[in-house]
């Protein structure tokens, strides 16, 4: 879809004042970004106006302390978009919303400079990864995780670290683009592993159309 | 006196005890009571119950002479063993015959009793002396009912008890006291283990009241002195900095003595605490494990959080990442120009990075082991 289209996004969210609040930045953003509120009607997701739009903003727990992942994988399977905002910030909920598809995953403390460029990015099929999902990513010590280079590394830990990626290309003397590239080539190498999703191997097709990673680079074996 | 050795002296006179028992039993059951059976022999009407009364008190003894090479005790085997001496009396009385309880024709009379004083030699006073008395009412109920008592044979049998009785009584004694011994010494001194624990403990407490006030007293008696004289005035911004400084140092401090499973987090949130209460919004985030670093390490990790979230305008960002290998605590603040502290301990490392009005501070520290 073009950048210049009006993107709509879909929140689900028994919470009213998170939804308010996202619908504030929304509104906010440059380009303003249209919400649709669907309360905590998962239906409202699938049919009506929510069910076209282009992203859907899904808090995991509707049911607190019941993380739906079912749900999180019949959308993505769906094809839609997903960005998980959640309370939620133990990693291995992190991990496995990714591995599930999502094409972010956030915690709610992180506000509107992660949550709006997480919406565009998604609007394009592309990962956003936040600060939270980063700590999550370097802190992943599964056997079966994939194996990051040791720039990569350095540059998830000081995203995490610093939450700023001027500060990231500042330290590490790299631009902000290459700070992207780095951040972006990870999520791939975790797009290539785990569960087949659409989401994912169509990240991982645009990424090697691009020339972000190599073939090579992707089938490393794991650590 | 160390207590190996007192624990090996008190060994050696048990087992010392113990050896003596056995060899009187030894004596009375194998000399005098053989002697007595063999010399009465024609006098009995059932001469092999009788060997076989004897055979059962040989097999207590030597039982006792084994577990005592072994250096073992009776334990569970304690209760059987004394049933087993009880029924050698019962069986030997059954088929004596009438009218020779407590005579010399009566061998188990004097017997089974020491038989029994050393199975029961390590236990209470109580229970050889209930031993004792089961043995005297075998004997008497025999007297009693087997044969029917006459003044004579009554007068006989108090006089043997005084023996029967008294002499395995008196080693009783003799093992009670030194029982009672040991267990005085061990309670003396656990004692004296406790006082002298107690006193290092107040000694210790002591030594770190002084030096944490010798700590403060570098930085915080200083501005504390100024503001009491009126040198330094409280509306200076740079004295505002500095007292929210040291109360967070302050709040670091008494965090320092908490017993907590991560003394580096809970350090932290301590001096996060400090600028909350300034107004101060700060994330905490903690990634990855690492090993809890020592005191002054951690003072060297938390230094740039105080100095950092003292002089902070409105947010800041704290974060803790760590492996085996490399434990890092980074701030990242918008305060403006901000002293780099240069840490005290080796294998620290700080760096800082300024962007305009933001800073990031990163402390990092490399383990060497």
């Amino acid at each position: 879809m073009a950048t210049d289209e009006l993107i709509t996004a879909v929140i689900v969210d028994d919470h009213t004042a998170i939804a308010a609040g996202v619908r504030f930045w929304c509104s906010q953003a440059v380009p303003p970004i249209e919400l649709i509120d669907a309360g905590d009607r998962l239906a409202d997701v699938w049919t009506g106006p929510g069910g076209e739009a282009d992203v859907v903003i899904f808090d995991l727990e509707l049911v607190p302390r019941r993380p739906d992942f079912g749900e999180l994988r019949r959308l993505v399977d769906n094809g839609r978009r997903v960005i998980v905002y959640s309370q939620h910030t133990d990693d291995a909920t992190a991990i496995k919303c990714v591995d599930l598809g999502a094409l972010a995953y956030l915690t709610k403390r992180e506000g509107p400079e992660h949550l709006v460029p997480a919406i565009r990015a998604a609007a394009r099929g592309e990962p956003y990864t936040g600060p939270s999902l980063s700590g999550a990513i370097i802190a992943d010590d599964s056997p079966d995780r994939p194996r990051l280079s040791q720039r990569e590394t350095e540059v998830l830990r000081a995203w995490f670290v610093s939450s700023s990626k001027d500060l990231v290309a500042a330290k590490l003397n790299i631009t902000v683009k290459t700070v992207d590239t780095y951040i972006t080539r990870v999520r791939i190498k975790y797009a290539n592993a785990g569960r087949a999703a659409r989401t994912k191997s169509e990240l991982v097709g645009r990424a090697l159309d691009d020339g972000v990673i190599t073939l090579a680079e992707l089938n490393e074996p794991i650590l | 006196m160390g207590d190996a050795v007192e624990e090996a002296t008190r060994a050696r006179l048990r087992r010392g005890l113990r050896v003596a028992t056995l060899l009187i039993a030894l004596v009375i059951v194998g000399g005098l009571g053989l002697t007595n059976l063999l010399h009465h022999l024609d006098r009995y009407e059932w001469p092999l119950t009788q060997f076989a009364a004897l055979g059962l008190l040989a097999v207590v003894l030597t039982g006792e002479a084994v577990l005592l090479v072994r250096r073992r005790s009776w334990d569970r085997l304690r209760l059987p063993a004394i049933a087993v001496v009880l029924a050698a009396s019962m069986l030997s009385y059954a088929t004596l015959p009438d009218g020779r309880t407590s005579t010399t024709v009566d061998w188990i009379f004097g017997a089974a009793n020491w038989v029994g004083v050393v199975v029961l030699l390590d236990r209470p006073l109580r229970v050889i002396v209930s031993f004792l008395i089961a043995h005297e009412l075998t004997a008497l109920l025999n007297l009693l009912v087997l044969e029917g008592s006459s003044r004579q044979a009554l007068a006989r049998f108090a006089t043997g008890s005084v023996t029967v009785i008294g002499f395995p009584l008196c080693v009783a004694v003799v093992a009670g006291i030194l029982h009672g011994l040991s267990a005085a010494a061990a309670a003396s001194r656990e004692e004296i283990e406790r006082v002298r624990v107690a006193e290092a403990v107040a000694a210790e407490f002591h030594r770190r009241r002084q030096q944490r006030f010798a700590e403060l007293s570098a930085t915080t008696v200083p501005l504390l002195e100024g503001l009491a004289d009126g040198s330094l005035r409280p509306e200076d911004p740079a004295v505002q900095r500095r007292s929210a400084i040291e109360a967070a140092r302050m709040r670091r401090l008494f965090a320092e003595t908490d017993s907590v499973a991560d003394p580096l987090l809970h350090e932290l949130r301590h001096c996060v605490d400090v600028a909350d209460r300034r107004g101060v919004v700060v994330e905490l985030d903690a990634r990855g494990q690492w090993p809890a670093p020592p005191v002054a390490v951690r003072r060297d990790l938390t230094e740039a959080v105080v100095i950092m979230l003292a002089t902070a305008a409105s947010r800041a960002r704290v974060t803790v990442t760590g492996g085996a290998g490399l434990v890092s605590v980074s701030v990242v603040a918008d305060c403006g120009e901000v002293s780099v502290p240069s840490p005290a301990t080796p294998g620290v490392r700080v760096e800082a990075l300024q962007n305009d009005e933001t800073v990031w501070m990163e402390a990092q520290w490399q383990p060497t082991n």
